[in-house]
Parts: structure tokens; C-alpha cells; sequence
């Protein structure tokens, strides 16, 4: 069964149209990056994923059901929103408590999941004194009570130093791919989840931009040879002739893909034209997801 | 669903407010005990003023010192039980655990009246301390029946757990803590005590729920105002049980479909 279903999701905040007809899947056993620039509706989607926010149309289901039809929520799904839900005058023990207490989990629940995210220090420390980081934290840990096999999380890397979000890093891909749980996880930085997740929807207002995985994105069109040379304007030609697409980008420099450097080399030859510069594209993650997400 | 009370009573006992609102009731109650003695039996430009505590109308009237306070702050604690969870935005994991909202306000309503009730036994607990041997140093004698001391206190007990739903009503509504907070003292403190003290206003103040609450505890002294005319005591029950109705389904409504953003 799919972990989690959204079909055609439609959102409008009175005139603003939040989520414009989204649609995409989360399978068990991976991680799967919600990405877009702030204000793409990735909140407004997982919040309607979660029964908090009422779509106008569409479906989002979770197990194949909509979230407020679960009869035990929690040990169906984990869910981090925002890091600064907790009362700052209870205990993180006693706020993970009380939600055990809701669900009709054991109490002992509560001690295992600080243990987990590394809160057992804190677990009677008031959340006032928490920094944002260990706030996180316990959102996590608040997630993981019921362990779920699906999570929901909405930017958990917020407030995290380097050592926390590669903590997290490997924390959601031994979910995924120890635990089989299916992992959604939204965030706006790419880099902070681009060496975690196995594929990536992007959402740029309200509209699904891509979604595919993570390999597919990177080599998006193709490999792009770069090559340098004095007769940018006879190799042109005779790559073109070869098969390959040619783009001159300035003197000298073409961009050609479906040739790989070896074919380029060899017309190259053939034609008796000095190469100075024969290099394979790296298309960056980073660029990809600026060039899909701006100007929509 | 007893899990939920159980976790909602939770919320309450985890953090400090009940304790503090709880030591500022008996700390009040306190004061206007002391002035019940300190003014017992003085006159009030020779009409009728405090009975001398050697008099069951008296005791009756002490008795009932701590009705009004518990009203104000259940009242407040039902207000700041429902809007903490907008405040520090906990709404959000007590709706996640327990999608379906409508068993959350439920839960909320009935430990609203279980705290409520918690006060106003406290409440009761500290007068009878107080007032007892008061009677008993100045002579007088402790008649339950002629002081209607059970009425009272079933009246304060009932009256003082049902503020509590209001207050969460009322925080449902308006969500802002401080706007809450303000709201239930302006009509615990002075709306309802201008409609239920002053004669030519109390035939709309019997209505509200303090004159029905005043009805429940069937006080009918004169300090000074004349007498005041309530409804029934069954009819103020009826009256405080349908204004608990209607903020119930008040805080019900503005709830159950709300977005949560």
C-alpha cells in the first residue's frame, strides 16, 4: 500500500491559492525531499496530510486513509510541524507524556523516545530553557512515540548545528531503509537533505514542479559535455552532423549533450580541430532546484 | 475518552497556573472572610447591614464569601486551559493525537468541571475553617439546616464547575489568552455583580449566570440592597445548566473545522 497518497490537492487561503493541484506518492522504505522556496504550500500540504487543514478538493490519505480516520494515529504516523509547539512551563517528559496518555500508550513510551533523539538529560527540564535545536528534538521524540512506520516532517532541520543535522541525516535514513518506514520531509535549504533522500518533489507556488528521484533530477536532460575550442564554429556542425545537440554558450565554448567525450574527441579528430577543453557538466543539485523553482 | 480527561487533566497538573490560581482563591476568600468578622453586626446608617456572627444569617452569608472569587478564577482557568493551546500552538500535537476534535472539547469540558469542582470543594474546605470556629468563639450555634449550608454548597460546587465551561467557551471563541482573561473578569466581576446587586437591575441579573447561581445557593439576606428575588433554585440549575450547553457547543463550533495553521 502506498504510505502516502495526495491527489490533486486544491488549498486557497481566501484569494491565495496555497496548493494548486498537487499530486504525489511516498512509498514504504524511502525518503522522500519536499522541496521548494518558502511560501511554495509545502506546509499547507503536509498540514492537510495530517487533518489540520481542510483541502478544498482533492485527497490526501495516509495508509490509503485520511488521517482524522485513523483510530490510533500516532502508531501510524509521526509527524514534526513546528518546533516551538510546546508548552515552555511543562517538562519535555511530561509533554511526551501527556500525549501518551491521549494516545493510550504506555508512560514508559515517553523515556525511550528522549532516549532515542538524546533528550534523556532534559527529560525534567522546563522546554522554556530548551534551544531550538533540542526543541527539534523533541518534536522528533513526540513523533516517534507510537513508532510509526510513516513520518511527516516539516523543516526538522530548523535551529540544528551541523552535528545535529547529520545526526538527523542518518537518523531518517536508518528509518527508511532499516526500519522500511516511509519518510517525507520538507525543507527549503536543499543541502540539507540532498545527501539524505532518494527522491525529491519539488513545489514552487502551490505547483508541482518535478518529482522523480534524486538521480533522475541531477542528469534532468541529460549529461552535458562542455568543450572548449578556437573553431567553436566548424566543430558545431560536425557534432550536430554526429548526432548531438550543440549549444554555443560563448567563444569557444559549446554545450553539447547526447555525445559522451570519447565520440566528441573522435569527431574532433576527424575534423582536425584542437580541443583545449573536454569536460563532463557537473549539474548541480543546487542549480537544478533554483533553475525549477524560480520564475513560476 | 477517559484517556483524553485523563490527559487533559494532565496538561493542567504539569504546569504551574493551577497551584497559583488556586492560593490567589483562598488568599481573596480570605480577605473578604476577614471583612465579613471585622463588619459583622455593624449597622449601615441604622438599616440592616453584616448579621453578628452569633447569627445564622451570618454564617449563611459567610458561607457564600468564596462563590463569586471561584467563579472568576475558574472562569479564568477555563479560558487560559483553551487558549494556551492556541498560545503555545500544543493544539496542534493534542489535534494530531486525537484527530477527531470533537472528542478533545468534550474532554476539556468534562476536566473543566472536574477542576472546577476541585476548587470549589477547596473553597468550601477553607471556609468551614474558617467560619465554624468563628461562630463557635462568639457563642453562636452551627445550625447546617437554618444556615442552608448543604444548599450553599451543592450551589457553589455546581455553580463554580460550570464557570469552568465557560471559560472554556469563552477561550474557544476568542483564542487571544489576554483577551479571555480580560473578558471573564469584566463579566464575572462587574457586569454580572452590577446585574445581580442592584434591585431595579436584578430582573435581567437573575437571568445571567451568577443571579442563577445565586438562585442555586438560594441567598436571600439583605445587606443593605434590600432583598434580592431569584429564580427557583431548579430554575437556576435549568438557567447555569443551559448556558453550559451553550458554550460547550460554542466552543464545539469554533473548533471542530477550523484550520490549523
Amino acid at each position: 500500500m502506498t504510505a502516502i497518497e495526495i491527489k490533486n490537492l486544491v488549498k486557497s487561503f481566501g484569494a491565495v491559492k496555497a496548493v494548486d493541484d498537487v499530486s504525489f506518492s511516498v512509498e514504504a522504505g524511502s525518503v522522500t525531499g519536499f522541496l521548494g522556496p518558502n511560501g511554495a504550500g509545502k506546509t499547507t500540504t503536509l498540514r492537510s496530510l495530517l487533518g489540520l487543514v481542510t483541502p478544498d478538493s482533492g485527497e490526501a490519505l495516509v495508509n490509503g486513509r485520511p488521517y482524522t480516520s485513523l483510530a490510533a494515529p500516532l502508531t501510524e504516523v509521526g509527524a514534526v510541524l513546528e518546533a516551538t509547539s510546546f508548552h515552555p512551563g511543562r517538562t519535555a517528559r511530561n509533554h511526551l507524556r501527556i500525549m501518551c496518555t491521549a494516545a493510550g500508550l504506555p508512560a514508559k513510551r515517553a523515556d525511550e523516545a528522549l532516549d532515542q533523539v538524546g533528550l534523556a538529560d532534559a527529560a525534567n527540564k522546563r522546554v522554556l530553557g530548551f534551544s531550538l535545536g533540542m526543541r527539534q528534538r523533541l518534536a522528533l521524540a513526540s513523533a516517534l512515540l507510537g513508532s510509526p512506520k510513516v513520518y511527516i516532517l516539516d523543516e526538522p532541520a530548523n535551529g540544528l548545528d551541523p552535528a545535529g543535522i547529520e545526526w538527523l541525516r542518518g537518523f531518517l535514513r536508518h528509518l527508511a531503509h532499516d526500519d522500511g518506514a516511509a519518510v517525507l520531509v520538507s525543507s527549503h535549504v536543499l543541502s540539507e537533505v540532498e545527501q539524505t533522500v532518494d527522491n525529491v518533489v519539488i513545489i514552487a507556488k502551490g505547483r508541482l514542479v518535478r518529482q522523480g528521484s534524486l538521480a533522475e533530477l541531477t542528469t534532468n536532460g541529460g549529461e552535458v559535455i562542455r568543450v572548449r575550442t578556437v573553431k567553436a564554429a566548424e566543430l558545431a556542425p560536425a557534432l550536430e552532423a554526429a548526432g548531438a545537440q550543440v549549444e554555443s554558450v560563448d567563444d569557444g565554448v559549446l554545450r553539447v549533450r547526447g555525445l559522451d567525450t570519447e565520440a566528441i574527441g573522435q569527431v574532433a579528430l576527424d575534423q582536425r580541430i584542437v580541443l583545449t577543453e573536454v569536460a563532463q557538466e557537473r549539474s548541480d543539485l543546487q542549480k537544478v532546484f533554483l533553475e525549477l523553482t524560480e520564475g513560476r | 475518552m477517559t484517556n483524553l480527561v485523563k490527559a487533559e487533566l494532565q496538561k493542567l497538573f504539569t504546569t504551574r497556573l493551577w497551584w497559583i490560581l488556586l492560593i490567589v482563591l483562598l488568599l481573596l476568600t480570605g480577605v473578604f472572610l476577614a471583612f465579613f468578622i471585622g463588619f459583622a453586626g455593624v449597622e449601615n446608617n441604622g438599616a440592616a447591614g453584616i448579621p453578628a456572627t452569633d447569627d445564622p444569617k451570618w454564617a449563611q452569608l459567610a458561607w457564600t464569601t468564596g462563590a463569586q472569587m471561584s467563579w472568576i478564577m475558574v472562569m479564568i482557568l477555563g479560558v487560559i486551559m483553551m487558549t494556551s493551546e492556541f498560545r503555545y500552538q500544543t493544539i496542534t500535537g493534542t489535534f494530531l493525537t486525537t484527530p477527531r476534535r470533537s472528542q478533545v472539547i468534550v474532554a476539556k469540558l468534562v476536566s473543566g468541571l472536574v477542576v472546577g469542582a476541585l476548587y470549589a470543594l477547596a473553597v468550601l474546605v477553607f471556609q468551614a475553617l474558617v467560619v465554624i470556629p468563628t461562630v463557635l468563639i462568639s457563642g453562636g450555634e452551627l445550625s447546617l439546616a437554618e444556615s442552608r449550608i448543604p444548599q450553599i454548597s451543592l450551589g457553589i460546587l455546581v455553580s463554580t464547575a460550570l464557570y469552568a465551561v465557560f471559560g472554556i467557551g469563552l477561550g474557544a471563541l476568542v483564542r487571544n489568552q489576554i483577551a479571555g482573561i480580560v473578558g471573564a473578569i469584566v463579566w464575572t466581576y462587574i457586569i454580572e455583580s452590577i446585574f445581580t446587586a442592584i434591585p431595579a437591575l436584578q430582573g435581567v441579573g437573575k437571568w445571567l449566570p451568577g443571579g442563577a447561581s445565586n438562585a442555586l445557593m438560594s441567598i436571600d439576606i439583605d445587606t443593605g440592597l434590600g432583598v434580592p428575588h431569584w429564580l427557583p433554585a431548579w430554575g437556576g440549575a435549568l438557567v447555569l445548566v443551559g448556558y453550559g450547553l451553550l458554550f460547550a457547543a460554542v466552543a464545539s463550533a469554533t473548533t471542530v473545522r477550523r484550520d490549523i495553521t
